[in-house]
């Protein structure tokens, strides 16, 4: 446990990825992971029909004569029509980088096995919501799109399962060629290691925005990125590339250090400017107390918004 | 350059290993997969760049230790002696020792040796010192440690073979003294010879300092024949006014194959008078007999020749022959002698022939002073010595080289008025038969006298005893040459002016004694007429490097030789005159040549020329040699490397150069400095940039 690297959130307790790593069971996975939370991922963006009722509405011809309320026909001897809050009617997809950099690890889970993790994660939490769940898998091209359905979670979970990272990766095309998957305005949820520069990035991102999805940007990272903890002199070889570079890490440590923070930074400024939530997420960091504190603040920013 | 050891130099490829671990092991097992060197390549590269720069001196000289290291256990040598002063920066010391004893005229032994010596000068740096020891019997040095290599050079083509027997004592004996006095560590004799075993007597004190090399040259063949003629002997006979002479000559073959049909001639005076065809097997010898012939007053030469083979000198044998000398004896008896007191002594002088004595008898009443013109010796026996005129004429005669035995029998009175020639006085005899008589106890075998009696079986002096003798005192006890077991004189003898007296104690009859009845008594007769006349055995033949006493040998002719005054001149077999060294009471002459030198005395009124034969000393004919590194590790105390029986001149071996230039030293000294350097420079270095 990394307890003593987190502050706990009273009442929460937050699970290791290390023992998530046992788990062998996606659902399970993501359901312990997300049973405990209250809030839901968004508001409804539709009414529909659902348990919480929202306002009666005069008929209209053509509308399903079963909505009529009778009894309150009975009561004023006009037509009126329930309507409810739908809160199952959105659609969310994962958009999960699984290119060769994906496999990266420098102990404990790779960054693809948290990504898994956090995109089942999200699809049970969506699923729970009732919203239509719906993966899309990529490196530097399409690999696999589950289109988002109720009924998809099961073959959503399978193929986060079966998702392995092999090549290299890239981010602009593939995002490029998602938006024509996404015509209709949902919750997209794009977990990478965007190694791509931020003005590819945003570019790539923004797109979504302007369909009107609602995105969620997970930025996963092994913590041996983000603290470059290495001290003998080595060759770096470059998971995609191949390319070998030798490095003496004391001498520039600081100066890598100082240009993912830029990166990061960078990226959080300019995906605030498109109204993206942005989150970095240390694979060592439990997942559920990152989810949660995600969730927390992006609850915050709907208030907002 | 080359190395004792090349094999270990490829462990050099070791040298790779560093390298290697650090391109591949390092490659392989520390290479970090790291999902992107985005933000890596945009770290200024100059950061490792400068690190590796960092890191050259101590690579550098890490490799270059373990060079030298390897280098240094390689065991390297320079193969050029101007490369090795270059390198090492000191001069060598070589003594080169070059045999020029008449061997060394086999075959072209002499060219090869000759050849040989100018390489080793050739293969000297030009800060060597040079020495140049030319030796047969005796060595002779040119400049010492000379620099100046092209008179050693000169030394050497101008030497030639000599006459002389090969003798290694001395030339080592010199070398060694030359070598010790030098400051240079590296010093070296080379020996050039033919290593003739004759030569090396084994143990003759000489012994090379610590780290001094003697390097042996051969020049000898596995194979050699030789035939020599060994000797020459003489029967001599009595004919007519002179001697006939029967010439036998000895031969000796000195090779493993039989000699057939040789040729042996005899010359006499220059002209061939007989030759003769003769078989001598191998390893076996044959003896010539010539016919005789006659030698008259004339001194005659001759030689002994056989054909030539490989080695000239020792086949020819020169010789002289001089006619025989006659010695003179007057013996002078009492006026009544005892019966056939003479006897003994006339008979004992009447045998022989070298030299013949003439004697006669006289009574002393008729001795007069004209009886003594002529005579070589006069012996009183028995009888007192004439007084007066004839006295003086006596010690006359004695004092211009005369001599004079006197036998001291039971006749004998020594009045004052007679002459003073004893070296003593005496008294009334003394009878010892009841105690069986007496026996020579003391003989001075030092003596000329006694000198023929000192070798093992060659008599038996004290055989005889002695009944009656007269006790004799002597006035320098130097003078006593034998006594008798009882301490009593038994012969005294002194020189007087120029001859010689001798005092006998007792008889030489039997009367008192019976050494007459002895086999000694006719040598005993003989000597002691020999040294009175001061006879000297002529010689046929010398041999070279002999000391000639030039005043013996007229003597022997039977004339007196006046240094000062006759100014001897010998002409040497080359033509060479010679003027002969006068030392002191000897007139001494050195026989340098094989052949006949011919004496001269143009100062005297009458030239007296004498023929002298000089022939080589034949122990050199056998050329049986001995092992040259034996010798070497006679010398030097150190076990030789070379192979028993190379007959071959031979190169220094590898092990001996790289072990006397010892470079593998300097080698280890470097990398161990160098390894101290990196030591110092790798803790002064920060740890970043050792890595």
């Amino acid at each position: 446990m990394s307890s003593h690297e987190h502050p706990l959130t009273p009442g929460a307790s937050f699970v290791d990825p290390k023992v998530l790593a046992r788990i062998g069971n996606l659902e399970l996975l993501a359901r312990t992971i997300v049973d405990g939370f209250i809030n839901g991922i968004h508001k409804a963006s539709y009414l529909g029909v659902s348990v919480d009722f929202a306002e009666h509405r005069g008929y209209m011809p053509g509308d399903d004569i079963r909505r009529i309320d009778w009894q309150l026909y009975a009561r004023t001897d006009r037509y009126y029509v329930k309507e409810f809050e739908a809160d199952s009617n959105a659609n969310f997809s994962a958009i999960l980088d699984v290119s060769k950099s994906m496999a990266f690890s420098s102990g404990g889970l790779t960054k693809l096995d948290y990504a898994k993790y956090l995109a089942a994660s999200l699809a049970y939490f969506a699923n729970r919501q009732r919203d239509r769940v719906g993966l899309v898998t990529f490196d530097s091209q399409i690999l696999e799109r589950v289109p988002s359905s109720a009924k998809h979670l099961d073959v959503v979970l399978h193929t986060i399962d079966r998702a392995v990272a092999g090549r290299p990766g890239q981010l602009r095309d593939p995002l490029f060629r998602m938006t024509e998957f996404f015509k209709r305005r949902g919750i997209l949820a794009i977990i990478s290691d965007f190694y791509e520069e931020p003005d590819v990035i945003i570019d790539a991102v923004k797109r979504f925005r302007a369909q009107g999805h609602d995105v969620m940007v997970f930025h996963i990272l092994d913590p041996a990125e983000l603290e470059f903890p290495y001290d003998s002199a080595s060759s770096f070889e470059d998971l995609e590339t191949g390319v070998r570079m030798p490095i003496v890490p004391d001498n520039l440590r600081d100066q890598y250090k100082q240009l993912i923070e830029e990166h990061t930074s960078t990226l959080a400024k300019r995906f605030t400017e498109y109204q993206v939530d942005y989150a970095v997420f240390n694979t060592s960091t439990p997942l559920d107390y990152g989810l949660f504190k995600f969730l927390s603040a992006r609850e915050r920013m709907i208030r907002l918004r | 350059m080359a190395f004792l050891a090349p094999l270990l130099l490829l462990s050099l490829a070791a040298l790779a290993v560093p390298v290697l671990v650090h391109l591949i092991h390092r490659e392989r097992d520390q290479i970090i997969q790291f999902p992107s060197l985005m933000f890596l390549e945009r770290v200024p590269y100059r950061s490792m760049r400068r690190q590796k720069i960092r890191n050259w001196p101590l690579f550098l000289l890490r490799c270059a230790a373990f060079i030298l290291l390897v280098l240094a256990f390689a065991r390297p040598f320079f193969t050029s002696a101007t490369a090795v002063a270059g390198a090492l920066g000191g001069g060598r010391e070589v003594v080169v020792l070059l045999d020029q004893s008449y061997s060394m005229g086999y075959g072209d032994r002499w060219a090869r040796a000759q050849a040989a010596a100018l390489r080793e000068i050739d293969a000297l740096g030009p800060d060597d010192g040079a020495t140049l020891i030319l030796f047969a019997r005796n060595a002779e040095a040119g400049a010492r440690s000379s620099i100046d290599h092209a008179s050693v050079r000169s030394a050497i083509d101008r030497a030639e073979v000599g006459v002389e027997v090969t003798r290694f004592g001395p030339a080592l004996k010199l070398a060694e003294g030359i070598l010790e006095v030098s400051e240079v560590a590296d010093r070296e004799a080379i020996l050039i010879s033919d290593f003739q075993k004759n030569g090396w007597a084994g143990n003759e004190g000489i012994a090379f300092a610590e780290g001094v090399v003697l390097r042996p040259i051969s020049v000898a063949e596995p194979d050699t024949s030789n035939l020599s003629v060994a000797s020459v002997s003489f029967e001599r006979e009595p004919f007519s006014a002179g001697e006939q002479v029967t010439a036998s000559a000895r031969l000796v073959n000195l090779s493993t194959s039989n000699a057939t049909r040789v040729p042996v001639t005899l010359e006499l005076d220059g002209r061939e008078v007989a030759t003769r065809s003769v078989d001598v097997e191998a390893t076996g010898t044959a003896t010539v007999a010539f016919e005789p012939f006659i030698v008259g007053e004339d001194q005659r030469r001759g030689t002994v020749r056989i054909g030539d083979d490989l080695l000239l000198r020792d086949n020819a044998f020169h010789f002289t022959l001089s006619p025989g000398q006659l010695v003179t004896v007057l013996i002078v008896e009492a006026d009544t002698p005892n019966p056939d007191s003479s006897l003994y002594l006339e008979r004992a002088l009447a045998i022989g022939s070298t030299p013949s004595f003439v004697t006669e008898v006289m009574a002393v009443s008729d001795l007069t002073a004209d009886a003594l013109v002529g005579r070589s010796v006069v012996i009183l026996n028995d009888t007192a010595p004439p007084a007066g005129a004839v006295g003086d004429a006596l010690t006359a005669f004695v004092e211009n080289g005369g001599g004079v035995l006197a036998i001291l029998g039971e006749r004998v009175r020594w009045s004052s008025g007679a002459p003073a020639l004893l070296p003593g006085s005496f008294t009334t005899a003394v009878d010892r038969i009841g105690s069986r008589g007496r026996v020579l106890g003391y003989v001075d075998y030092s003596h000329p006298v006694f000198d023929v009696f000192n070798a093992p079986r060659s008599g038996d002096l004290s055989s005889a005893r002695f009944f009656q003798y007269r006790p004799f005192t002597v006035t320098d006890p130097e003078s006593v040459l034998a006594r008798f077991d009882d301490g009593q004189v038994a012969l005294a003898g002194h020189d007087l002016g120029r001859g010689r007296v001798l005092a006998w104690a007792s008889t030489l009859d039997s009367y008192w004694n019976d050494l007459a009845l002895k086999p000694v008594y006719l040598p005993f007769v003989h000597q002691l007429a020999k040294h009175l006349a001061g006879y000297v055995d002529p010689t046929d033949w010398h041999t070279t490097a002999q000391i000639l006493d030039v005043a013996s040998l007229y003597a022997s002719s039977g004339y007196r030789l006046e240094p000062e005054r006759d100014d001897p001149v010998a002409v040497s077999p080359t033509g060479d005159r010679l003027p002969i060294r006068v030392r002191e009471a000897a007139v001494l002459f050195e026989l340098a040549d094989q052949g006949f030198y011919e004496m001269h005395t143009p100062g005297a009124d009458v030239d007296v020329p004498l023929a002298v034969a000089v022939n080589t000393d034949r122990s050199e004919s056998d050329l049986t040699m001995l092992d040259p590194e034996e010798l070497a590790g006679a010398i030097t105390g150190r076990a030789g490397a070379g192979a028993p029986g190379n007959l071959v001149a031979r190169e220094r071996s590898p092990e001996e150069t790289e072990g006397r230039q010892g470079l593998w030293r300097y080698l280890l000294v470097v990398a161990l400095l160098l390894l101290a350097a990196e030591t110092v420079l790798s803790n002064l270095m920060p740890r970043v940039a050792r890595t």
